[in-house]
C-alpha cells in the first residue's frame, strides 16, 4: 500500500491529475451538450392542431365538431403502450365512442426493433380503410410477436408472417398490404408522426394530449391512471 | 490521511451504496415475485427500466438473482474498510485477494453492461449505482496492491473518469433517440 506521506506527494499530484480531470469533464459536457443542442430538430414547440393531428393522422373514433380530442404518441412494441392498451385505451375507445376524437399516433422508438415495421403494418391497413382493425390485432396479438420470451422480440420476419396473418384475418388484400408495408408513402407518415412528436417534445411513449394540453398522470396504478384520464375527458365534455 | 485510509473510506462509501442497491434490488425482486404485474419503483419510462432489467436472464447469471451476490460481496468491502479505518493491517495475500474479487466483479458488470446496452435495451437505476461503485473499487484497489502501478497514481482520477465517460458515451450512442427526444 502506497505509504508515502500524502502531503509531500499531494501537491504534485494535485495539479497534473485534478487539472486534467477536470479538463476532461468539462471537455465531455461541452461535447455532449454541444451535440445535443445542435442535433435537436431546429423547429420550436407549437401544439397547433396541424401538429397533433395532420389530415393523414387515422381516428379511432370521430366526435361531432372533434370538441374533445385525445392524442396518443405510441410505439407499438412498447410494453407500456400494451399495457396501456389493456388496462386503459381499449376499453376507453368503446365508452367514449362518437363523443370524442381519439388519435393514434406513431412514435416507433429505435429501441424497439419491431415498432417500425409493426407501424408499416398499422399504415397499410389504414391505406385499405382497415387501420382501426390492425391497431387492435397488433395489441391485441403482442404476446405473439412483441416479446421474445422475457426480452423484445427483434426477429422482423416473423413479426411481418404474423401481421400478414393479421391482415389476413381482417380481410385486407394481402399483395396490396405488403406493397403498402414497404412504400415511401407509408413510411413518411410514421416520419412524420414521430416529427411531430419531438416538436410537442413527446419524451416518452404512451404521451396523451387531451384537447391539446399533454395529459401527465400521477396515479400509481393503471386503475387510479384511467379514473384520472376519464375524468379530465368527462370535464371537458361537460365544459 | 493516508492513501490506505483514503481507501478504507473508498470501500466504507463505495461498498456502502454498493450493498443500498443490492438491497434495494432484492426487494424489487421480492414485490415482483409476491405478484408479477408488480411495476418495480424504478421503472419509470422505455429506458429507465428496471422491470427489463430484472425479468432478463442475464440478471440471474449464476442461477439465482445478481444482487444476492452484491449483499454479501459488498458487504465485505463494507467491512474491509471499517476494519482497516479501525486500525487492521492487511497482509498481502489479503490485498490481493480483494484485488482478485474487485477484478472478477469489474468483470463481471462490465458484462452486465454489455447485457444492459445491447441485448435487454434498458438501464435500471440501482444497477447504474453496482457499476458507479464497482469501477473505482476495482481501480483504486489495484492501484493500491500493485507499486509496479505506481506511475499511474498520478493520473489516477483521469483513468476513473476515462473509464467513466467510455461508458456514458456507449449508453448515449445506444439510446441517442431516446435522449434526444428529452430536449
Amino acid at each position: 500500500m502506497a505509504r508515502t506521506p500524502h502531503k509531500k506527494t499531494a501537491r504534485r499530484r494535485w495539479s497534473a491529475n485534478v487539472v486534467l480531470t477536470l479538463g476532461l469533464v468539462v471537455l465531455a459536457v461541452v461535447v455532449i451538450g454541444g451535440i445535443l443542442v445542435f442535433d435537436r430538430s431546429d423547429d420550436g414547440p407549437a401544439a397547433s392542431g396541424e401538429t397533433l393531428v395532420p389530415a393523414v393522422a387515422h381516428r379511432l373514433s370521430t366526435a361531432e365538431g372533434d370538441r374533445v380530442t385525445l392524442v396518443e404518441f405510441l410505439d407499438f412494441q412498447c410494453p407500456a403502450c400494451a399495457s396501456y392498451y389493456a388496462n386503459v385505451t381499449r376499453k376507453l375507445e368503446q365508452d367514449y365512442q362518437g363523443r370524442i376524437t381519439f388519435v393514434p399516433r406513431n412514435f416507433p422508438l429505435d429501441m424497439h426493433p419491431l415498432a417500425m415495421p409493426a407501424a408499416r403494418a398499422a399504415e397499410a391497413a389504414g391505406k385499405q380503410g382497415k387501420y382501426a382493425a390492425m391497431y387492435h390485432a397488433l395489441y391485441d396479438g403482442f404476446s405473439e410477436w412483441a416479446v421474445a420470451g422475457q426480452d423484445v422480440n427483434s426477429d422482423v420476419t416473423a413479426a411481418i408472417a404474423k401481421f400478414e396473418q393479421y391482415a389476413t384475418t381482417i380481410g385486407l388484400d394481402l399483395a396490396r398490404f405488403r406493397a403498402d408495408m414497404t412504400s415511401a408513402e407509408v413510411q413518411a407518415v410514421i416520419d412524420e408522426g414521430v416529427r411531430d412528436g419531438r416538436e410537442l417534445q413527446v419524451t416518452s411513449t404512451p404521451t396523451f394530449f387531451l384537447n391539446g394540453e399533454k395529459f401527465e398522470p400521477t396515479g400509481q396504478s393503471f386503475g387510479d391512471v384511467d379514473r384520472e384520464l376519464r375524468a379530465k375527458i368527462d370535464e371537458a365534455l361537460a365544459g | 490521511m493516508t492513501p490506505n485510509r483514503r481507501l478504507a473510506w473508498l470501500y466504507v462509501l463505495g461498498g456502502g451504496f454498493g450493498l443500498a442497491a443490492a438491497v434495494a434490488l432484492t426487494l424489487e425482486k421480492i414485490a415482483k415475485l409476491r405478484d408479477p404485474a408488480y411495476v418495480p419503483t424504478c421503472s419509470l419510462n422505455p429506458v429507465v427500466s428496471c422491470g427489463s432489467v430484472m425479468d432478463s436472464p442475464q440478471a440471474e447469471a449464476f442461477g439465482f438473482p445478481n444482487p444476492l451476490l452484491g449483499i454479501a460481496l459488498f458487504t465485505v468491502v463494507v467491512t474491509t474498510g471499517g476494519a482497516v479505518l479501525a486500525g487492521f493491517a492487511p497482509p498481502r495475500w489479503y490485498r490481493l485477494a480483494m484485488n482478485a474479487g474487485a477484478a472478477l466483479g469489474v468483470v463481471f458488470v462490465h458484462w452486465l453492461i454489455v447485457a444492459s446496452l445491447y441485448d435487454i435495451h434498458a438501464l435500471c437505476p440501482y444497477c447504474l449505482v453496482v457499476w458507479i461503485v464497482t469501477i473505482p473499487v476495482f481501480w483504486y484497489t489495484t492501484l493500491d496492491t500493485w507499486p509496479v502501478l505506481a506511475p499511474l497514481r498520478r493520473v489516477h482520477s483521469v483513468i476513473l473518469v476515462l473509464w467513466y465517460l467510455v461508458i456514458v458515451a456507449l449508453i448515449l450512442v445506444e439510446f441517442w433517440d431516446y435522449w434526444r427526444t428529452l430536449f
